[in-house]
């Protein structure tokens, strides 16, 4: 396949816009510009985009929705939060094709008729936010951003927000409290940020990947776009694979890849030529699965059907010399100092669990704290405010799920097997 | 205080947003960059800068894992200890910068030249294990080549 | 109309609620713990959780809005097992303390636990542990209980605005904390407390001397302080108020409360209170019997009026006593004396300010909805902090703000700082440019609307240039002119007038000029009131030339209607102002004073000279219920029964009636008691059971309280005129003076804060209150400290031409440059001491704001 969103980011100079106008860049804004907004959503719909931020949502109806409220001004914000342990597909795009991400968010900011955009960047990426500066000076500098975009008369502004080290930034809400200057906190729903959004305006909030979709979508137009990847979600899929495999990375293939394939083909199988002992496919969130269960395509539709979720496509592969409850012990961790302490479950739930699977991992556990462990779980999942409690919760309850015999192994020898 | 040049940046910064608030996160940056870490001096300044309480603003500060509540060594080394990280030796790592620099995760070395800081993810997982010192990312990382990192920064 | 069913039964309800509201209208119970009436959603507890028909996920019934059809079950098994775990999550960190905290009893989360379950704890490894805060006067934190509901952050910021408390770092760390970590500094207004559903937050006053079902007498009446006239509840133990709590759904206040009315209680069973009369034998004061000194009284003023006259006799009344007290205690000047040498410190400028006012608008025209503020589209304000000096008022102006509405100010107001006001900070001596140039610009923008024409015609000279204005105040055309324009473009703004206007140089000009706003802007007044019962006093008829009702004594109809009722000859001679007294009183014509629960020496300005003036009296009777600077210098002096120890009404700057009630009991008399026995000493018939009957009497012969009731003023809504004659609205044409012009000629002039936490002589009885605020001190700007080289608690010289005091020095931010700003809250160090007045030849209050000051750093 065509590389369409990783394009050309080998060359040294990719990030620069005189090498990305070289290769093509910023040859769909001016198509774009000279669309009606409404046409371009309706080529999003043709195209079947979905958002590569984790939850798969249909673009365009976001957008339509935006759309349609009457409130201005409307604000577009770019989710560059890429928190999700096990995720890096974002960054390459952060750091060696900004201008793509720029062309996509002023052909959406259009699209939308957004007058303000902002890109929402996680503090974790110090060197993106001065390439993203830099590469948005560039764009004003050349009429690609600013009061008159390519002198269409469309005023589009776009600036960076450091984010300050908190993953649930990354849920939309959150992200949208923290633009605003308060802790990254969930907000009730409803009213949507498409309605009530950043500064109480209508706001769409969108993957950094999914907005870089748009330079192709629009270039090549709905319907052909739609031809590349599944049928349900079709399109170009960043996978960032790590772990145990010969050659981590990240891979640009067509969405609905398969599993297998991404390891064993792509990546080269499994480092060392060492058994295969579990995936995470989709970021940490997304449950395990065991070596049996990883023949499935990797999209929004297909991976549920198979026990898990395609998430932000970030592959974690785990050979037989890792330790699962420790990696559960670790998730967790993760889990409780990322809570945002609003609800309950989660603030509470998260600590608990962490700290009774740090007992097993210990050699402390008792017998009794598998069922501990899935009944704090199961008190935490779908009663969470967001779903980073679900996630944590489920985290659990897929481990133990399938690989039961570890933990109770752990608790009975005192000690990991694995070693 | 801000210096003025600072206190230009926020301006400037400030002009990027629709209101005063909003600025708070990088205003925060600023103070941590001025005062070196967010002191009640810094919060107090930020506030007063931006006319948002200071129980406010302090809020918002101790809830982001970046901003810093004491002081901190001339470097910052943010190792990444998650899964993707672990499972490939960033334990070790701790064990070792623990030994060879006296770093506990959260302190400082006896020297005052580095901090250690352990971080969730850092989005460098297919290169793991991987740290960011200051803003510099360092990856594939073995206990040799953070030596060598590190000797960059004394 | 929308239909909902919730477990089985169908609901109706008008307009779209939340899930919560609407199972609390049929009767049905949702359990809750962030959820709190006066704040908004939140939804992070999840306690309230329940189940919706087609919506995958439980819901917060807290949050979620009711839609038509929707189907809701509140009571299944899933439900009850997310209670419960819910309440275990909450119970993993919670310490078991109950025995020990006061809480205990009136604990939400102990009875959501009793209720709902979670007995057995499986919870094994160690709890959090956080030391308990006790840094502060009123307030002690114990964070281990906190159940992270933030319902006080939400209070403290989204409707205190005080914005003291913050959520501090996240998930299982986070914690609530005041700024400092420790003490709270903040606006005490304790409000916190009462929506901490547990023990984290809670009053330090009488701490552990309770449990909160021990208090079973609880009794509602109305704030001592300030002319708000907040409900509080005062809870009762053992004869002893333990607590003040505020209630939801009362008039004014609506379950908020500020720091005097929460903490400033103390005051009624402090040592010093008096327990019997006193009598100066030999120069010094001497306990009595009450027949010794009644009769004393009665026989000593029998003596002065029948050698000097009548007029040689004063009385000064209460803005701190009730109705009834001040009704009775003018009849008692006016009937059994026949003078009407009667007034109060409303004289220093409520009572002369509401007088110029109405006499422009018509009777009652300052009469407005303290809540209506949080409703208008802009806010002016001018001549002190609302927020300090009225503080519940003020939190409307705050809630104006936060609803989109416009705050402008003239002046620096502390208080709203944090509501992107738009100031207006005139140099000193030039604000009435500043009011100038706004009149002129709003004539010029809105032209005259025409319907009132004397005022118009005082309009037409004031022609004071954007320019002049704005080089008043220091800024820019274009800003000026953008105060002017919020000013202009509002639909429904209110002006909102301090007293410090009132007491400056030309301040009957000033109101003028505020006047001729308000009516260019088609606003309403709200005069801000210091005094709980400032507004009743005038009602009441304690004014040298107002009988009661605001019936002008000028009139002999309305002299009439009281002489018939009253079956006595009215002295037609209007009487001396409080300051005439004082003048009179040197000068030798004033023979006895008899002086009603105030304490002149210490609440009026030159109080040196007004001592003097008082000891040159001949008979000086004073009843209060603390030996006061006053108070020393009697000859008799009468032990009251303060506000919480008897039963009468208040009535509040919007004119509300309210009742104030018997909380606990105290051996003596209330004050009308006390006046009604010299009166019938004196051969007066003055027969009153009981409060009830005195009311009964001013509500027979005042117009404006007609035909009310203590049963009809229950019922809540009791505001004048109540079933009325029509108000008087006569323009008699507006005397205005604008004097002479003051400039500055000095480096320094004497201010006077009026400060959250004090207001004279009773909160300096108030243990927490003076914990709080515990010394004067000279405030002074950062800029002005800098020039004298003094930092914060230095301790400086402050002398103006009548005397000085020796003060730490404070940097304050809303302090203005060349001004020394220091209240009159603590003894001995009063900022009166230093200040000379002069009478407002309109308004007939003390000018003060021309002192001139020197400040010396003092080595030590
Ligand atoms: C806890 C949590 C963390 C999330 N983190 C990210 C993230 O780091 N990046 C991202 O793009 N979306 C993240 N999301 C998803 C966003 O809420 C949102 O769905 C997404 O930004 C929408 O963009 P898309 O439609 O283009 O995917 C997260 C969601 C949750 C609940
Ligand atoms: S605002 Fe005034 S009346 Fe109300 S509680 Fe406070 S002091 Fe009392
Ligand atoms: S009361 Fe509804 S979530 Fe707390």
């Amino acid at each position: 396949m065509e590389k369409i969103l990783l394009k050309n980011i080998e060359n040294p100079n990719s990030a620069d816009i005189a090498e990305y106008m070289k290769t093509g860049g910023y040859q769909s804004l001016p198509k774009a510009l000279g669309m009606q907004p409404k046409e371009i959503i309706e080529e999003v719909k043709k195209a079947g985009l979905r958002g590569r931020g984790g939850a798969g949502f249909p673009v365009a109806m976001k957008w339509t929705f935006a759309s349609a409220d009457p409130k201005f001004p409307k604000y577009l914000l770019c989710n560059a939060d890429e928190g999700e342990p096990g995720t890096f597909k974002d960054r390459p795009i952060l750091e060696k094709n900004p201008h793509l991400l720029i062309e996509g968010m002023t052909i959406s900011g259009f699209a939308l008729r957004a007058e303000y955009g902002y890109i929402y960047l996680r503090g974790e990426y110090p060197a993106a936010k001065d390439i993203l500066n830099k590469a948005i000076a560039q764009a004003y500098e050349k009429g690609f951003l600013g009061d008159n975009v390519a002198g269409k008369g469309f005023k589009f502004h776009l600036a960076v927000h450091q984010g300050a080290g908190a993953y649930i930034c990354g849920e939309e809400t959150a992200l949208i409290e923290s633009l605003e200057g308060d802790k990254g906190q969930p907000r009730i729903k409803p009213p949507f940020p498409v309605n009530v959004g950043a500064f109480a305006k209508p706001t769409v909030v969108n993957n950094v990947e999914t907005l870089s979709n748009l330079p192709y979508l629009i270039g090549t137009g709905g319907e052909a776009y739609a031809k590349i990847g599944s049928p349900e979600c079709p399109g170009p899929k960043i996978y960032c694979v790590s772990g145990h495999v010969e050659k981590p990375g990240v891979y640009e293939l067509p969405m609905g890849t398969n599993l297998k394939d991404i390891i064993y083909s792509h990546c080269g199988g499994i480092k060392g030529g060492k058994k295969l002992k579990a995936v995470i496919p989709g970021g940490i969130s997304t449950p395990i699965l065991p070596p049996d269960k990883i023949d499935c395509a990797m999209d929004f539709v297909n991976m549920p059907k198979h026990g898990s979720m395609l998430g932000s496509g970030a592959v974690i592969v785990m050979d037989e010399s890792v330790c699962l409850v420790k990696v559960c012990y670790r998730a967790l961790k993760f889990f409780e100092h990322e809570s945002c302490g609003k609800c309950t479950p989660c603030r509470e739930g998260t600590g608990w669990l962490r700290k009774v699977l740090g007992r097993i991992e210990n050699g402390q556990g008792m017998e009794s704290d598998i069922d501990l462990l899935q009944s704090i779980a199961g008190n935490m999942l779908g009663k969470t405010f967001c779903p980073l409690g679900d996630g944590a919760a489920s985290v659990v309850q897929n481990f133990i799920k399938h690989f039961r015999p570890e933990f109770e192994a752990h608790i009975k020898n005192k000690a990991c097997s694995t070693g | 205080m801000f210096s003025e040049t600072a206190k230009k940046e926020l301006e400037e910064i400030r002009l990027k947003y629709p209101n005063a608030r909003a600025a708070l996160l990088p205003a925060l940056y600023l103070a941590q960059r001025e005062f070196g870490w967010l002191s009640p001096e810094a919060y107090e300044a930020v506030s007063s800068l931006l006319g948002v309480p200071k129980a406010i603003t302090r809020g918002v500060g101790t809830f982001y894992a970046m901003y810093k509540h004491k002081p901190m060594g001339r470097n910052i080394v943010q190792l990444c200890t998650n899964v993707s990280c672990m499972i490939l030796g960033a334990e070790r790592l701790v064990d070792f910068l623990k030994i060879k620099y006296g770093l506990e995760p959260g302190g400082t070395s006896p020297d005052g030249q580095f901090s250690l800081v352990i971080m969730e993810c850092i989005g460098a997982c297919g290169t793991a294990p991987a740290m960011l010192v200051n803003d510099d990312f360092y990856e594939n990382l073995t206990e040799k080549y953070i030596e060598e990192i590190l000797e960059k920064y004394k | 109309m929308i239909k909902v069913t919730i477990n089985g039964k169908e609901i109706e309800l008008e307009k779209a609620v939340t899930v919560l509201d609407a199972a609390r209208s049929a009767g049905i119970k949702i359990p809750t713990l962030c959820y709190h009436e006066q704040l908004e959603k939140y939804g992070g507890c999840r306690l309230c959780l329940v189940e919706v028909e087609k919506m995958p996920r439980l819901q917060t019934a807290c949050t979620l809005m009711v839609t038509d059809g929707m189907v809701v079950r509140t009571e299944t098994e899933t439900i009850a097992n997310v209670r419960r775990s819910v309440l275990e999550f909450l119970l993993i960190n919670h310490p078991l303390d109950c025995p020990y905290c006061d809480k205990a009893g009136e604990c939400e989360l102990q009875d959501l636990v009793e209720k709902y379950g979670a007995r057995a704890g499986r919870f094994t490894e160690e709890k959090r542990k956080v030391p308990e805060s006790l840094e502060d006067p009123v307030l002690v934190r114990n964070m281990e209980r906190c159940v992270v509901c933030t319902r006080c952050v939400r209070m403290c910021e989204g409707v205190q605005g005080a914005a003291a408390l913050g959520v501090i770092s996240r998930g299982g760390h986070s914690h609530i904390e005041p700024f400092s970590g420790g003490k709270f500094e903040c606006e005490y207004c304790g409000n916190c407390v009462s929506v901490c559903p547990v023990g984290a937050i809670m009053s330090r006053l009488h701490r552990h001397s309770y449990r909160p079902w021990q208090l079973v007498s609880e009794t509602e009446t109305i704030c001592p302080y300030c002319g708000v006239g907040c409900t509080l509840v005062a809870q009762v133990r053992d004869d002893v108020i333990k607590r003040v709590v505020p209630r939801i759904g009362t008039p004014v206040n609506n379950g908020l409360l500020c720091s005097r009315g929460r903490f400033g209680y103390e005051f009624v069973g402090s040592k010093e209170r008096l327990t019997s009369p006193l009598i100066r034998k030999k120069g010094v004061l001497e306990e009595s019997t009450w027949e010794e000194a009644i009769s004393l009284v009665a026989k000593r003023l029998g003596e002065i009026k029948a050698k000097h006259g009548s007029d040689a006799i004063s009385g000064i009344a209460s803005p701190r006593c009730t109705n009834e007290d001040n009704y009775v205690f003018q009849k008692f000047m006016r009937v059994t004396l026949g003078t009407n040498n009667i007034d109060s410190t409303a004289r220093t400028g409520y009572a002369g300010a509401q007088a110029f006012i109405e006499n422009i608008f018509g009777q009652g025209s300052t009469a407005n909805l303290i809540p209506g503020l949080a409703n208008s589209d802009a806010v002016l304000v001018a001549g002190g902090d609302p927020t300090a000096v009225n503080p519940i008022l003020g939190l409307q102006i705050r809630a104006c703000a936060r609803r989109g509405g416009s705050i402008l100010t003239i002046g620096h107001v502390k208080g709203l700082r944090h509501y992107s006001p738009v100031e207006l900070r005139p140099a000193l001596f030039r604000e009435t440019l500043a009011l100038e140039g706004i009149v002129s610009a709003l004539k010029n923008k809105k032209g005259l609307p025409g319907s009132n024409q004397i005022l118009e015609a005082k309009l037409k000279d004031i022609n004071t240039t954007p320019q002049e204005a704005a080089g008043a105040c220091g800024v820019t055309e274009k800003d000026y002119a953008a105060f002017v324009d919020r000013l202009s473009g509002a639909a429904t703004p209110a002006i909102v007038i301090g007293k410090e206007i009132v007491q400056s140089s030309g301040g009957n000009y000033k109101l003028f000029l505020l006047a001729a706003i308000n009516y260019l802007v088609n606003g309403r007044i709200y005069l801000l009131s210091e005094r709980a019962n400032e507004q009743g006093l005038l009602d009441m008829g304690c004014a040298p030339d107002l009988l009661p009702g605001y019936r002008p004594l000028a009139y002999a109809e309305f002299r009439k209607r009281y002489e018939t009722a009253w079956k006595t000859a009215i002295s037609e001679r209007p009487g001396l102002s409080i300051f005439g007294m004082i003048d009179a009183a040197k000068q030798g014509s004033l023979k006895a004073m008899y002086v009603m629960g105030e304490n002149p020496v210490y609440n009026l300005p030159n109080s040196r000279d007004v001592e003097a003036a008082l000891q040159k009296v001949d008979f000086l009777v004073v009843q209060d219920i603390f030996l006061s600077e006053t108070a020393k210098l009697a000859d008799v002096v009468f032990p009251a029964l303060s506000w919480s120890e008897k039963s009468g009404t208040f009535t509040n700057m919007e004119r509300r009636i309210q009742r104030v009630r018997k909380a606990v009991s105290r051996e003596g008399m209330e004050d009308w008691r006390i006046i009604a026995e010299i009166a019938r000493n004196m051969a007066s018939k003055f027969h009153y059971t009981g409060p009830e009957e005195v009311f009964a009497e001013i509500c027979k012969v005042s117009p404006l309280y007609r035909d009310l009731t203590y049963e009809e003023i229950e019922k809540g809504q009791s505001i004048y005129p109540y079933k009325g004659e029509p108000l008087r609205s006569t323009l008699e044409g507006i005397s205005v003076d604008k004097g002479t012009g003051a400039v500055a000629a000095s480096r320094f002039y004497l201010r006077l804060e009026r400060p959250l936490f004090h207001s004279g002589t009773l909160s300096r009885k108030a243990a927490a209150l003076v914990n709080i605020y515990s010394g004067a001190l000279a405030r002074i700007s950062a800029a002005d400290a800098v020039s004298l080289g003094v930092k914060d608690g230095d301790v400086v010289r402050v002398s103006t031409k009548i005397g000085s005091l020796e003060l730490p020095v404070a940097i304050d931010g809303a302090v203005e440059q060349s001004v020394v700003m220091l209240t009159n809250n603590f003894e001995g160090k009063g900022a009166f001491g230093l200040a000379e007045y002069a009478v407002d030849p309109v308004t007939g209050a003390p000018v003060i704001d021309c002192n001139a000051v020197m400040i010396e750093k003092v080595e030590r």
